[in-house]
């Protein structure tokens, strides 16, 4: 099967594949995140409706037809904005995970038909101190790691990363040296406000984060932090990160104006780092010089191919033999952007 | 039979069908019977804040528990919001 970018966006989900867009599937739902699960090739989509509320679609027959998830009740909370779907492991076929608004983790063992939230996570001691960021308190990163079976990690905003070892029992806040220039005391417990979470597969140790005030570096597994955007790059705020599937080294962001969410330098400006964020060289080519459309947190996505990013203008850019072409434009704003 | 009729991006979640025949007694009953009840009620029950519910052309937001008369037509409306 040819490569596919599955596009979510304010306005539905678009495959871009062959050089050609099709769509919109979902039309009327804003689509956070979709991600086709490599398992069962069955495409989910975390969707939401201004008037009909949140959810999860998902399409067994690639975008021909989809079913909703059973409503979706959190006990003593009220959801909100569905953000990821994250395909659980290899053996365990029928279940994903789900983060969401306000703040929560959810479980699914039958394949996303019903969906319950992570009571240790829900239940949280530190929750009273998380704050809401303009997404909402949305639980947008999951990330498992690959050598054991018990780990995994999720990012709140702003809450920050946490970490279960006891498959989703008991939760640790994984911030030491993250700062919060918004809050009192600049190094929290909890309460960063991370944009986004990766695990690199190749070495699962080693976590990524372009966090709000930002870019940061663990090499064991989130109990401390370096930080990594002093080298290069125009400034400490962004939302994207991607990583290279195989080189643990190598990482791209898209920084921001933070003040004023507008693109740095007036650029689409694609930074990128081959010595594990030690330096930042901006990797531009093929992309416009002045532009003011950013790339939002799910808006970046690699492959075995090279990395594919969105643009809340509608754009989608693959980089190929070392400059950006651009695969399709004029799109809804693009929410995400994930390779099937 | 009263006829519940709904937008198309309900139509779509309810397999392609935009209109469903009911007996009934109230409209909250008719509404809840729907395959899209989940987009029509929060979870707690109430009409969510910006869908609009109108019986003969009348609104019936606040008139949920009222009885629905046969031959009635419903028609499940999203308010005019968002962008």
């Amino acid at each position: 099967m040819a490569r596919a970018v599955l596009v979510g966006t304010k306005k539905g989900l678009f495959f871009v594949r062959d050089g050609a867009v099709e769509g919109p599937e979902l039309p009327g739902w804003s689509v956070n995140h979709a991600v086709r699960d490599p398992r069962s090739g069955t495409i989910y989509a975390a969707t939401n409706h201004v008037v009909f509320g949140n959810t999860v679609h998902r399409s067994a027959d690639d975008g021909s037809t989809w079913e909703r998830a059973e409503p979706i009740e959190l006990d003593g909370l009220e959801l909100g904005e569905t953000w990821h779907v994250e395909p659980g492991r290899a053996d365990e076929p029928e279940r994903l995970y789900l983060g969401a608004v306000p703040g929560v983790l959810l479980r699914s063992d039958d394949g996303g038909r019903t969906w319950r939230s992570v009571r240790g996570l829900t239940d949280h001691p530190t929750r009273e101190r998380w704050q809401p960021g303009f997404g909402g308190m949305c639980c947008h990163s999951i990330q498992l790691d690959p050598d054991d079976d018990a780990r995994m990690y999720v990012a709140i905003s702003a809450a920050g990363t946490f970490r279960t070892d006891d498959g989703g029992e008991t939760w640790a806040p994984m911030n030491r040296n993250v700062a919060a220039d918004f809050h009192p005391e600049v190094y929290p417990e909890v309460g960063q406000c991370v944009h986004k979470l990766l695990l690199h597969p190749a070495r699962p140790e080693r976590l990524w984060q372009q966090n709000h005030c930002g870019v940061y570096r663990s090499d064991d597994r989130g109990e401390t932090w370096d930080r990594l955007d002093g080298n290069g790059l125009p400034s400490a705020f962004g939302f994207p990160i991607a990583l290279h599937p195989d080189d643990p080294d190598v990482a791209y962001v898209v920084p921001e104006d933070g003040d004023r969410r507008l693109t740095s330098d007036g650029r689409l400006g694609v930074y990128r780092t081959t010595d594990g964020g030690a330096s930042w060289q901006l990797h531009a080519d093929g992309l416009p010089e002045r532009a003011w459309s950013v790339v939002l947190r799910e808006g970046m996505a690699w492959d075995e191919q090279g990395p594919v990013l969105g643009t809340q203008a509608g754009s989608v850019w693959s980089l190929e033999q070392g400059r950006w072409h651009e695969l399709a434009r004029d799109l809804p704003p693009i929410l995400s952007v994930e390779l099937a | 039979m009263a006829v519940v009729r709904l937008p198309a991006i309900l139509a779509r979640e309810a397999g392609g069908r935009n209109a469903f025949e009911t007996a009934a007694p109230t409209l909250r009953a008719a509404l809840s019977e729907l395959p899209v009840a989940d987009l029509v009620f929060d979870p707690r029950g109430e009409l969510r804040p910006l869908v609009n519910v109108f019986v003969d052309g009348e609104d019936a937001r606040t008139k949920l528990d009222a009885p629905l008369g046969a031959g009635a037509e419903v028609r499940v409306v999203a308010a005019v919001a968002g962008g």
